[in-house]
């Protein structure tokens, strides 16, 4: 689903990553972890297309992604649910609103949207909150919207950076309860954290970087 | 029927609809949202179509004036009539001949001759020197042709005409007063032109107004077009909204600016009919009507549209996740 083949990424006086040679499978729950300025952002921006790998190919649902031209990314970025560290809500809407917007963008109709926005918010607990203004929730509840958003368009790839990076340990482990269950379902999951101490627990594959390399989970499961 | 009961049994619908409903929806909501937001904001939003009122009502009203002016001035310069004093020498029958073959021409409506002692009465009565004429032993008055010309001959067409006819060797003097309706006309040209340009500059500062009022909208939604674009939305999705918020300032501004226009009018007709009424015209004014005022507003939206879409190309593509 998603291959790595050779990626480096040099950027003016530094390598970010270097020579990153690995495979996710479809179905695949995986963490990716390092230190800060190991890569791991620089990873999940290559794949979002947010940066261009200097060279190397990175092959997304089969397709070379460096293909992909300006005008493509939109719609690229559409095959992937996305959840931000720090949610990327937009306040002068409502928690609906929030859920809707990729099944706006994506041209669902009103009442495909409303189905699909009631059903992400189940699934994430929230469905009495769906009139509430974002800033007014926890930051617990406003990561589980950021979640519900990502997943509402029912992607086949979800890239989560840092999602509990704001949280206490209980909530974190509850977000990423949430996570496998959308894995168990099929969705490929890749989630950049640092917090080895949650992640090791979960017995997925670990991808760790250090100094832009890869020094630990290449291998395949 | 399958599909659709398989859809109801995940809960999660159909898929997105195909290209063309998805795409008319949106412009929909984003016409709806625009018009929304604007009027949610309505002391920053009146500024802006007041502005841009004023910006198309002056060129506008200016263009109306003239309109009315030229107007006025078509019609003065209809009955226009070349008087042809005759040599001295020529005799009453001689003229009346000269009058048989100038009125075959085309470009003549009608002529008709004046007998120099008629001429004289004429001239007496009209100006009250009767006693004075009497103690004159001649007549100083040649005879004279009235020559009206053709309805459809303008004034160039009538200058040389007079040319014409002040070249034939029965004429002594040609009398036409045409150099008034020259200087109408060209005043009139002169004052269209003067209105074309500063309509010009006015529009280009409408255009200015919107595009950084679309320019301040795209900076107080920033953190929205980075999280549409971060999420899948194309340049076409995040564009919308402020092509909207543009087409409405434009046709609100030019609406206003039509009801700016109809209340200057109101304001000046009553001074303008009196003016007429002085020069015991019948002409009445013309107002913007319905089409003038479905042009201005159709012109203010072009406007509007072209502001934000200038303002657009420059300010979203730079906003851009990082």
């Amino acid at each position: 689903m998603i291959e790595f083949d050779r990626v480096n990424k040099r950027f003016e006086h530094h390598d970010a990553l270097r020579d990153i040679s690995l495979t996710i499978d479809a179905g695949e729950m995986v963490f990716l972890t390092g230190h800060s300025g190991a890569g791991k952002s620089t990873f999940l921006r290559l794949l979002m297309l947010l940066e261009r790998a200097s060279s190397g190919t990175l092959t997304v649902n089969g397709r070379d992604i460096s293909k992909v031209g300006r005008r493509g990314i939109a719609r690229y970025r559409r095959e992937f649910g996305i959840v931000f560290q720090d949610h990327q809500l937009l306040f002068d809407r409502s928690v609906y609103d929030n859920v809707a917007l990729p099944l706006e963008i994506s041209g669902f109709s009103q009442r495909d949207i409303e189905r699909r926005v009631r059903a992400a918010l189940d699934k994430v607990g929230l469905l009495d909150r769906e009139n509430a203004q974002p800033a007014l929730l926890s930051g617990g509840e406003q990561q589980r919207v950021g979640i519900a958003r990502a997943v509402v368009a029912r992607p086949k790839i979800l890239l989560a950076d840092e999602p509990t990076g704001n949280l206490d340990p209980q909530l974190s482990a509850e977000i990423m309860s949430l996570f496998e269950a959308f894995n168990r379902v099929g969705v490929t999951v890749v989630i950049a954290s640092h917090d080895l101490a949650l992640i090791s627990r979960l017995r997925h594959r670990i991808i760790t970087l250090k100094g832009g390399r890869l020094v630990g989970g290449g291998g395949q499961g | 029927m399958n599909t659709k009961l398989s859809a109801q049994k995940t809960g999660l619908g159909l898929g997105p609809r195909p290209q063309l409903a998805a795409w008319v929806h949106h412009h929909r909501q984003a016409a709806a949202d625009s018009l929304q937001k604007m009027l949610m904001e309505p002391i920053a939003t009146l500024l802006t179509l007041v502005a841009v009122g004023i910006a198309l009502a002056l060129p506008a009203a200016l263009w109306l004036l003239l309109d009315n002016a030229s107007a006025v001035a078509s019609r003065v310069e209809a009955p226009t009539r070349l008087s042809l004093l005759l040599d001295d020498d020529s005799s009453f029958e001689a003229a009346e001949r000269f009058a048989d073959t100038l009125a075959t021409r085309v470009d003549i409506a009608a002529v008709s001759v004046l007998h120099r002692d008629e001429a004289l009465v004429l001239f007496a009565t009209d100006t009250g020197l009767d006693s004075l004429l009497q103690g004159l032993q001649d007549n100083p008055l040649p005879h004279t042709l009235l020559v009206t010309p053709a309805v459809d001959v303008g004034t160039e067409q009538l200058e040389a005409l007079a040319d014409f006819l002040g070249g034939r060797p029965e004429v002594d003097e040609v009398v036409l007063d045409t150099r008034w309706i020259a200087r109408l006309d060209t005043t009139i040209a002169l004052v269209r032109q003067l209105v074309v340009g500063t309509g010009a500059l006015m529009i280009l500062g409408a255009i200015l107004i919107l595009a950084n009022t679309i320019r301040l909208a795209i900076e107080a939604r920033r953190d929205e077009i980075v999280v549409i674009k971060l999420i899948g939305g194309g340049d076409g999705f995040a564009r919308r909204p402020f092509l909207y918020t543009g087409l409405w300032a434009g046709i609100g501004g030019g609406l206003l600016g039509a009801l700016l226009v109809l209340g200057l009018f109101l304001f000046v007709s009553a001074p303008a009919r009196s003016l007429l009424a002085l020069y015991d015209s019948d002409f009445t004014l013309q107002g913007l009507g319905l089409v003038g005022v479905i042009r201005l507003t159709l012109m203010g939206g072009a406007i509007g549209l072209l502001s934000a879409a200038q303002a657009v190309t420059l300010h979203l593509r730079r906003i851009e996740p990082r």
